[in-house]
């Protein structure tokens, strides 16, 4: 709690230090280019900072992480919810100038989930889009408000397949040079015309050349890993931060070497949390070993958090297990932890090997899985699908309880072992006016504006 | 093995085992130099590593005291005192090893713990034992990295300020390829270091070294790499690991003798004696092994080449020496076989030419003597054929006397008597002059034995023949006779007849032997050689000295035998370059043997 306090204390300095030019202009100015940096690939799905830019979904999470209507204005459910009818918005065109139909939403839908849909079907019916199920869905909108089931145009009107990404989004593809992304103002946008003309993203930029470009008036939004968030209100940056805004977590490939539960019991026993929070990411992570965060479902605390090898030993036993292999996907913070975690497994009796690249065949996986939702029955549904397993089929929402016991018994098969919370944090520059971020760390690039616009 | 070919071999041995001696001693002084010069090249080395190691201590010694005593290094450590938080330089010593160009770099906190690792940066947190006892010299280590790999690292430890506890770093550098590729090596020099598995029950702990002795090919590595058949180095590096003593001895990396290597194995060992790696120094006995080729070589040259006049020395010596003696051999033989007139050549070197006059000498002394005996045996035979034909006389000449003078006296009386005396005088007469042209017929006979006329002839038919004419005989009717032939062939080049008069004689013999009665065999078979007849009777048998003397002219064992019957079948049977024998015992009888050349068709 202190250590948030902290992070509030600095984000509120932040702000205060941009005060003047906060309350020396009471309206947004229209126009200019905002330089944005980043270390990633801009098109990454959970992460990418353009896909938002320039699609959108039916449904939405507002600033507060509730949903909210986006292409679709209405949604009603029928048949104990294995049937859902979503009623698109009237006028929506793609920034070619496509008219947003149904059809282009079912098949950009069923170009997203690539099979691997929550829903059994989806059709078209006149304006609306309709799914059906043959398990219930009771949140389906969380679902298609997740960056997972973003609408992009997929097939033109005369047939054609449209070259580079169209969306209904503020922001239009323009160009793609010299490792920045060009993008521009949508002025047919839904949602209205977003403040600057133009967005550049120099992409896989270093977050230490991100920091210099910032210092030197060449970039006005970087990014802040969370290891160097500490860092960065130490350098008395200008920062805009989300607390828990992603999860860590490892997941445990249960149909390999580690197809017997007692060793994904001793793994989840044996990691050390607050090493990889207080240390690799500087005390700017909260450990949890539950799925949602203690704001979010007020019952994090009794998931216990802490490094136990006796249990660990204990329920490992006599198990010998294979060689395996970690994979993290990230920076250099996540292969630290990686490592980290590693070193903690051999203590525990498992040869464990880490890569840094994403692999088919890692035993282990660590992610960082974004938190879209504020709300814990949609949120706990979004982490369940981001981690890759399957929704437990006995779900109850109803009520706290419900659903304490319904991820207690999804975590205890030691599949998924939440690790962390993680903040997403950004810098921007003295020329950024109102750059928010969503509950996920999500940059809202729509609502910023620049401060010496024309 | 003549003379000449024992010379050849004398000779040839004593210049093969002399170039061998020369060879073999050669082989092993060189071998010796060799061996001497590669100690001292490996103590030279072990010496050059040695104060390469000493510069490479003093080096990282240094480097990391310059950086304990950097600013950065001081303002770092007086905040970690000060605010006890050391988690803001999780990665300060990557950053600090690279500029300090140190392989190796922790900082260890006041409470022992690791603060941050350049080799191993998620180490943070876990104790480092090196520390607590750490020399104020740089000290060798075995350092595991995060793929579970080992490597040996040259370490040292500095404190970051002078107050105790202290923020300790611990740096070092790894004794690896291109260690080992600063080394002076030597042309012909193999370098190789082996450093042992890491086995500490921590992360990052030291390996201990006697729990792994087992020696592993993957960990011995070479300047450019692992080293070739690493596999063979394996017994020299147990024994250094296990005995903590240098060891040393020649190893084959291939089948080939050229890429054998004299190999000195050198425990490199920690501050507290454990062995953490051994360097190895190979030196390669290529030359060595080169230099034995082009010695065996020339040794097999020179060998050949002195077989080859040891042959033409022992051919000259055999002109010389072996020659001579073998005609005097040769003369011996011919001298032996009776041809006293043989004589040899009185040249040759020193004894040799005495030793041909001597034989000449001696053939000349042989040939008097023999002509002497001749002349002494002639005699002697005259003597005996006069005392033989006086006896034989004797007895016909005095009935002959006898009468004459009965006849005389009977001219007194009656005419009527007279008549009587006169027939029976007449009569008496003409029966002993008889017998005295018998006993002449008999030694005319002798000496008028006729030279054989030889014809192909089967032994069988010759033998049937006698058999047939004696065995159905009435007078014989108490003695048995019985015919043994071989199945197989037994051709002969004889005179028939002759050899018919031959058998004759010794089965009348026989059958004389036998006035009681018994059993007479003639036999004929094959020997290796010729064909062996046998004349065997069941009668009283013949004494030893009867024997000896039975084929003696005029000997005979009979009343009134001339003594010539046997020596009459010993020259015929000599005729037929045969031989004759007896055999007898007293009471078993007698068999005569009869044995002849083999016909050649």
């Amino acid at each position: 709690m202190l250590r948030r306090a902290a992070i509030s204390c600095g984000v509120l300095l932040a702000l205060l230090t941009a005060a003047p030019h906060v309350f020396g202009r009471t309206r947004p100015s229209y126009g200019g280019t905002l330089h944005v940096e980043i270390a990633g690939d801009p098109w990454q799905h959970g992460t990418g900072i353009a896909r938002r830019m320039v699609m959108d979904g039916l449904t939405d999470f507002d600033a507060a992480g509730m949903l909210q209507s986006a292409l679709a204005v209405n949604w009603k459910s029928d048949n104990n919810n294995h049937r859902w009818q979503f009623q698109l918005r009237p006028g929506v065109v793609f920034q070619d100038g496509t008219p947003l139909s149904a059809a282009n939403v079912v098949a950009a839908l069923n170009a997203d989930c690539d099979g691997h849909c929550p829903w059994t079907a989806v059709r078209a019916v006149a304006s609306s889009v309709v799914f059906t199920g043959e398990a219930a869905m009771p949140n389906l909108p969380a679902l298609l408000a997740s960056d997972e089931f973003l609408i992009a145009l997929t097939v033109k009107p005369d047939g054609s397949t449209p070259g580079g990404n169209i969306g209904t989004g503020p922001f239009r593809l323009t160009g793609f040079t010299n490792g920045v992304l060009q993008l521009g103002a949508n002025e047919n946008c839904w949602r209205g015309r977003p403040f600057v003309d133009a967005v550049e993203i120099r992409v896989h930029r270093a977050v230490r050349d991100q920091w210099l470009d910032l210092s030197v008036g060449r970039a006005d939004v970087v990014e802040i890993p969370p290891e160097m968030l500490r860092q960065a209100l130490q350098q008395r940056l200008n920062v805009v931060a989300v607390q828990e805004a992603q999860l860590l977590e490892l997941h445990a490939d249960g149909t390999g070497a580690l197809a017997n539960p007692m060793l994904r019991g001793a793994i989840a026993n044996a990691v050390d949390r607050a090493a990889l929070a207080d240390v690799i990411f500087q005390k700017q992570a909260e450990a949890t070993a539950s799925l949602l965060p203690e704001n979010v479902s007020g019952y994090a605390f009794l998931f216990p958090t802490g490094r136990n090898m006796d249990e660990a030993h204990r329920i490992r036993g006599g198990l010998n297990a294979p060689p395996l292999l970690l994979s993290s996907d990230g920076g250099a913070a996540m292969q630290l932890a990686a490592q980290r975690i590693a070193l903690n497994l051999k203590e525990a009796g498992f040869n464990v090997q880490t890569t840094a690249a994403a692999s088919r065949h890692a035993d282990l996986e660590l992610h960082a899985l974004p938190m879209e939702s504020r709300n814990p029955a949609d949120l706990l549904v979004l982490l369940i699908r981001a981690s890759g397993e399957a929704a437990p089929q006995e779900l109850s929402f109803a009520s706290i309880t419900g659903l304490y016991k319904t991820e207690r018994d999804f975590l205890a098969s030691h599949s998924v072992i939440p690790l962390l919370d993680l903040p997403r944090a950004y810098a921007t520059g003295p020329r950024v006016r109102e750059l928010k971020l969503g509950v996920d760390g999500a940059p809202d690039i729509a609502e910023a504006s620049l401060e010496d616009a024309p | 093995m003549s003379l000449r070919q024992r010379l050849l071999l004398l000779f040839s041995l004593t210049v093969a085992a002399s170039v061998a001696a020369v060879a073999w001693t050669v082989l092993v002084r060189m071998r010796t130099v060799f061996e001497e010069r590669d100690q001292q090249e490996t103590a030279l080395f072990v010496s050059q590593f040695q104060r390469e190691f000493q510069t490479r201590s003093s080096e990282v010694a240094a480097a990391v005291g310059r950086l304990a005593g950097s600013d950065r290094a001081r303002s770092m450590a007086f905040e970690i005192a000060q605010s006890g938080d050391a988690a803001q330089y999780v990665t300060a010593a990557q950053t600090m090893a690279q500029d300090a160009q140190l392989d190796f770099l922790e900082i260890v906190g006041p409470d022992g713990n690791v603060v941050s690792s350049a080799q191993w940066p998620a180490r943070f947190g876990y104790p480092e034992a090196a520390v607590k006892a750490a020399p104020q010299t740089a000290f060798l280590k075995q350092e595991e990295l995060p793929d579970g790999s080992t490597v040996l690292g040259l370490f040292a430890v500095r404190p970051i300020g002078n107050s105790a506890p202290s923020v300790v770093l611990i740096g070092g550098e790894r004794l690896d390829r291109a260690f080992l590729g600063e080394l002076p090596i030597a042309p012909g020099m193999t370098v190789g270091l082996y450093t042992l598995a890491g086995t500490g029950s921590e992360p990052g702990q030291a390996a201990n070294a006697s729990a792994s002795a087992h020696f592993n090919a993957q960990q011995l590595i070479g300047v450019n790499g692992n080293l070739a058949g690493a596999d063979r180095y394996a017994k020299l590096i147990e024994s250094a690991l296990t005995s903590g003593e240098q060891s040393s001895g020649i190893l084959y990396l291939t089948s080939r003798r050229e890429d054998s290597a004299n190999v000195t194995a050198i425990p490199l060992k920690n501050e507290s004696g454990h062995v953490l790696a051994v360097l190895t120094v190979a030196l390669s006995r290529a030359g060595l092994v080169e230099a034995q080729k082009t010695i065996r070589t020339t040794a097999y040259g020179v060998a050949a080449a002195g077989i080859l006049l040891a042959i033409i020395f022992s051919l000259w010596i055999a002109a010389r020496v072996s020659r001579p003696i073998e005609r005097l051999a040769q003369a011996a033989e011919d001298v032996a076989e009776g041809n006293w007139e043989t004589r040899v050549p009185e040249e040759g070197p020193g004894e040799v030419e005495v030793l041909a006059q001597s034989f000449n000498h001696m053939t000349e002394q042989l040939k008097s003597q023999s002509e002497k005996l001749v002349q002494t045996e002639r005699v002697a035979a005259w003597r005996e054929l006069a005392r033989r034909l006086a006896h034989e006389l004797k007895n016909p000449l005095f009935p002959l006397q006898i009468t004459v003078e009965n006849l005389q006296r009977a001219r007194a009386l009656s005419a009527e008597e007279f008549d009587e005396v006169f027939r029976e005088s007449t009569q008496t007469l003409s029966t002993e002059i008889a017998n005295l042209k018998t006993i002449i017929g008999r030694f005319s006979d002798f000496s008028k034995m006729p030279k054989p006329e030889l014809e192909h002839v089967d032994a069988s038919k010759i033998v049937k023949r006698v058999f047939s004419l004696y065995s159905g005989g009435k007078e014989n009717g108490k003695i048995e006779f019985k015919l043994e032939l071989s199945g197989e062939p037994m051709p002969l080049e004889i005179d028939c007849e002759l050899m018919h008069r031959a058998l004759s004689n010794l089965v009348l013999n026989a059958m004389d032997a036998m006035t009681d009665g018994g059993t007479l065999t003639l036999a004929a078979r094959p020997t290796e050689s010729g064909v062996e007849l046998r004349v065997s009777d069941t009668g009283e048998g013949l004494t030893p000295e009867e024997c000896e003397r039975l084929f003696t002219p005029y000997y005979t064992t009979k009343q009134h035998g001339t003594g010539l019957g046997l020596a009459i079948v010993q020259s015929v049977v000599a005729d037929h370059k045969g031989t004759i024998a007896v055999e007898s015992h007293m009471g078993s009888g007698a068999t005569f043997i009869i044995t002849l050349p083999r016909a050649n068709r």
